[in-house]
């Protein structure tokens, strides 16, 4: 089928050989391209070769799932389903308990990081102290308000609240600083203070944004509030916990089951209400563009 | 909640008879079902957590051991060979975990589009995969391998591998919404099959996008390693649990701390490195 | 050669874009076809590489019943003919050449297009590709650094690299400035002239098509109103096309001019 190029190729009518051989240009050296990739292999191979893993256990891995898996969701009890359902009712309230405690704490915060609100040294100072809450786990925090409330789902409220200031402050400067100039001119213009410049000139834009991105975290959350179980500070991760602890494979393949049915439907309900937020009256329900707008903010992120 | 100002009674002066403000529109039935929403929903979750402005003030306000060893941490411990063990551990379980998921990230989300996967049947499988994958975070995957597996690090790496498989794969379906159709369409016009077209004309497109992805996803993985050790998956988790068990909270704190500082330093690194790629 | 018989293509929508079409194109025939937005020309040439199926009808092409052409049957049809399109559709952010080398995908093993590994083979191909279209010094840079004129000439070259026994356009030039869509034009006429190469473009501009064509195909709601030499196609014919007379807007000349 194909032309045979190297030697004198047959003519053909589709055949391209009318003049000599076109001689290529000289490929760009692509120095940064193979260092990265060399460092990347490095890096990559060091952490297979060093870790301390059995690998060979690594292989009987699909068949230790599958007995967990059979031994999970063979032996559940439909009396549980209830008490677990109200479990997870538990890590919901903690998430939306913790994400609105978050969320007062943030839009103030995210307002002096903004740098077309404030100057730049608060702005960084602010950003700083975001990025450090950001950068902690939650349930790293929860161990410091476990001792303060004891094993009560209030540490967990807490821990979630503290966590997300800073996702939701950076998320939130982020929208504050992407917004129009000319509503801030204009309350400028007429002589409104620093706060009236804040409830008319910026507020209004940023509300239906702010609101989704509030919404969003609430999803987060409610992952992490799972975790936070985890530790016993209630909610339906406290149970499953036990469960394996104490190897009642049906519970916990129950609790596993409500986690992950529980979520999915928190975010579908969440993710309308968000869309519809976003868009206004009358938007298409068909999904991406809020999560796309997400990505683009994590591929674009600037963390200073 | 997505109202404009509310209260604020219009204005009855007017200059003539021809300047008459058209009537203010009230909040959409939308408004006022989502606020009321949300109303009800913390009203019911406040109680469900036991919400207390007193008790919070309280307890806040209390003297206690841990907010103690926070405030004159203990870095002595970092250096202890276990330690330096545990973090070299973590590090390379975010990497690892990262490597394998993302690689098989890519094809996951591809095969969750319409371009990618054109049999409705099998693009359904595949997404209920990815929400059941999503909706597990990441220390209940840990949970479920340290049950499986055992403890160790091998539980930890595929409790990270789920959790990055997660998150890139969510990530990526999201850009691949966007992409320009054009090449799709140039590359099948050329009698291409689906799996080059995919390699040919998607993936450069979402590429800078992806990797950047996939070094975000390596962020969330060194923090995620640390916690997973609190169930015995391995890494640094393990000596903080270690110590908190122990209710050696300065040791503890020490070692939060440092280990954040570093977590922070790397993504530092990685986000000048994103930006490149973008 | 091509050859619809009784063809007709209706979209979901309800609109017929194809209506009773028959019509032959022979081998290196240099063929334009005219007509409105929305007559049908781009479904005429979509529908020869299968893009867009027909509702009913028969079409040949090269000897193949496209109307029942299986999965890979369509791909090898497809791997025969070469498209050129109005917005390029070139991958921006790779290399020229391997936007080029996308026409080799049918000839080259999966595995191969996974690691990126091309054969000497196809890149000679595509060096020729870009060579005919004079491109070649561009070969290392990215797409989204040529200017349109360029761009639709690498598109030329990917087409070219697939080796066609037919090239379709569809409205090559309609996002291109007058002078470039001349040399963009010159270039689809020579490869047809040089190559033997059967070369069907959509034109909105007049001019330009009884300029190039050896055959000019007037379409109307669909239907087929005149088909003849670029000579014939004088302003009573192009009325009968368009459905009303000639206006600046019509011709490439007159439109730059204003």
């Amino acid at each position: 089928m194909r032309t045979d190029l190297s030697r004198g190729a047959p003519v053909r009518a589709t055949d391209l050989s009318a003049k000599d051989w076109p001689q290529l240009p000289k490929p760009p050296r692509q120095v940064f391209k193979w260092v990265a990739t060399t460092i990347i292999a490095a890096i990559v191979l060091w952490s297979f070769i060093g870790l301390d893993a059995k690998w060979s256990r690594l292989l009987d891995a699909p068949a230790d799932l599958y007995t967990l898996g059979r031994l999970m969701f063979s032996q559940m009890e439909a009396s549980e389903i209830r008490p677990l359902i109200g479990k997870m009712w538990e890590s919901i309230s903690i998430a939306w308990m913790g994400t609105l405690i978050a969320a007062i704490f943030a839009v103030p915060l995210s307002f002096f990081a903004a740098e077309n609100l404030v100057g730049r040294p608060v702005a960084w100072i602010i950003r700083q102290v975001l990025n450090l809450l950001r950068a902690i786990p939650e349930i790293i925090i929860a161990l410091a308000f476990i001792p303060v409330f004891g094993l009560t789902p209030m540490a967990g409220v807490l821990a979630i609240g503290v966590g997300s200031i800073g996702t939701l402050g950076k998320l939130f400067y982020e929208i504050i600083e992407g917004i129009e100039r000319g509503p801030i001119e204009a309350t400028d213009a007429v002589g409104a203070s620093r706060s009236q410049r804040l409830r008319w000139g910026v507020l209004p834009q940023v509300t239906p944004e702010l609101t989704s991105f509030i919404l969003y975290r609430f999803e987060v959350n409610i992952r992490a509030s799972a975790i936070l179980g985890v530790l016993g500070v209630g909610g339906i991760g406290t149970d499953l916990t036990q469960a394996i602890r104490f190897k009642e494979w049906g519970t916990a393949g129950l609790a596993l089951i409500i986690v992950v049915v529980g979520t999915i439907a928190v975010d579908t309900v969440s993710g309308l209400v968000r869309r519809r937020i976003v868009r206004g009256p009358g938007a298409s329900s068909d999904g991406g563009s809020f999560e796309a707008h997400e990505a683009e903010l994590i591929a674009e992120s600037v963390n200073d | 909640m997505t109202s404009g100002p509310v209260g604020v009674a219009s204005p009855e002066s007017r200059v003539d008879g021809a300047a008459r403000l058209p009537k203010k529109p009230g909040p959409t039935p939308f408004t006022i079902v989502t606020t009321l929403g949300a109303v009800v929903m913390t009203v019911v979750t406040a109680r469900a957590v036991g919400f207390s402005f007193e008790g919070l003030i309280e307890n806040l306000t209390r003297p206690n051991s841990v907010v103690e060893g926070l405030l004159n941490p203990d870095f002595s411990q970092i250096w202890s060979e276990r330690s330096r063990a545990a973090f070299i551990e973590t590090l390379q379980l975010a990497v690892l975990g990262t490597v394998a998921g993302a690689s098989v990230a890519l094809p996951l989300a591809l095969w969750s589009t319409r371009v990618g996967n054109p049999n409705t049947f099998l693009r359904s499988i595949v997404r209920i995969f990815n929400n059941i994958v999503r909706a597990i975070p990441d220390l209940l995957w840990a949970l479920i391998f340290v049950s499986a597996v055992g403890i160790g690090a091998l539980s930890g790496l595929l409790a990270l591998f789920f959790f990055s498989l997660a998150v890139t794969t969510k990530l990526t379906s999201d850009v691949l919404d966007g992409i320009d159709p054009g090449p799709v369409e140039a590359a099948n016009a050329s009698g291409a099959g689906l799996t080059q077209m995919l390699r040919t004309a998607v993936v450069p497109q979402i590429l800078p996008s992806y990797s950047s992805f996939v070094l975000y996803n390596f962020e969330l993985n060194l923090r995620s390693s640390a916690v997973i050790g609190l169930v015995g998956a391995g890494g640094i988790g393990e000596r903080i649990e270690f110590f908190r068990s122990r209710g050696e909270w300065e040791e503890m704190w020490g070692l939060v701390v440092m280990f954040f500082l570093v977590v922070m330093i790397i993504e530092a690194f990685s986000v000048t490195l994103r930006r490149r790629l973008v | 050669m091509i050859r619809f018989s009784n063809a007709s293509v209706t979209y979901p929508g309800g609109v017929q874009a194809m209506r009773d079409l028959d019509l032959t194109i022979e081998p290196g025939e240099f063929v334009v076809i005219v007509g409105l937005s929305g007559a049908g020309k781009s479904t005429l040439i979509r529908a020869v590489n299968g893009l867009v199926p027909l509702t009913s009808g028969q079409l040949q092409v090269n000897e193949r019943d496209v109307t029942t052409l299986n999965r890979s049957g369509m791909r090898d049809l497809r791997s025969e003919v070469g498209m050129i399109f109005q917005g390029f559709n070139l991958v921006d952010r790779t290399t020229v050449l391997k936007n080029v080398l996308m026409g080799r995908l049918h000839e080259a093993p999966t595995w191969r297009t996974l690691l990126g590994l091309y054969s000497k083979a196809d890149v000679h191909l595509a060096a020729q590709a870009l060579d005919r279209v004079e491109i070649i010094d561009k070969a290392y840079v990215r797409a989204s650094n040529l200017s349109g004129g360029q761009r639709q000439r690498v598109g030329i070259a990917r087409a070219l690299a697939q080796e066609p026994s037919i090239i379709l356009a569809d409205e090559p030039v309609a996002s291109l400035d007058p002078p470039t869509s001349h040399v963009v034009m010159r270039y689809l006429q020579q490869i047809g002239r040089e190559l033997g190469i059967t070369v069907i473009v959509n034109l909105h501009f007049l001019d330009l098509a009884t300029a190039y064509a050896d055959r000019i195909i007037g379409l109307r709601d669909g239907a087929l109103v005149f088909d003849g030499p670029g000579s014939e196609c004088d302003a009573d014919v192009f009325e009968s096309i368009y459905g009303r007379s000639l206006t600046a807007d019509d011709t490439m000349a007159k439109q730059a001019a204003l």
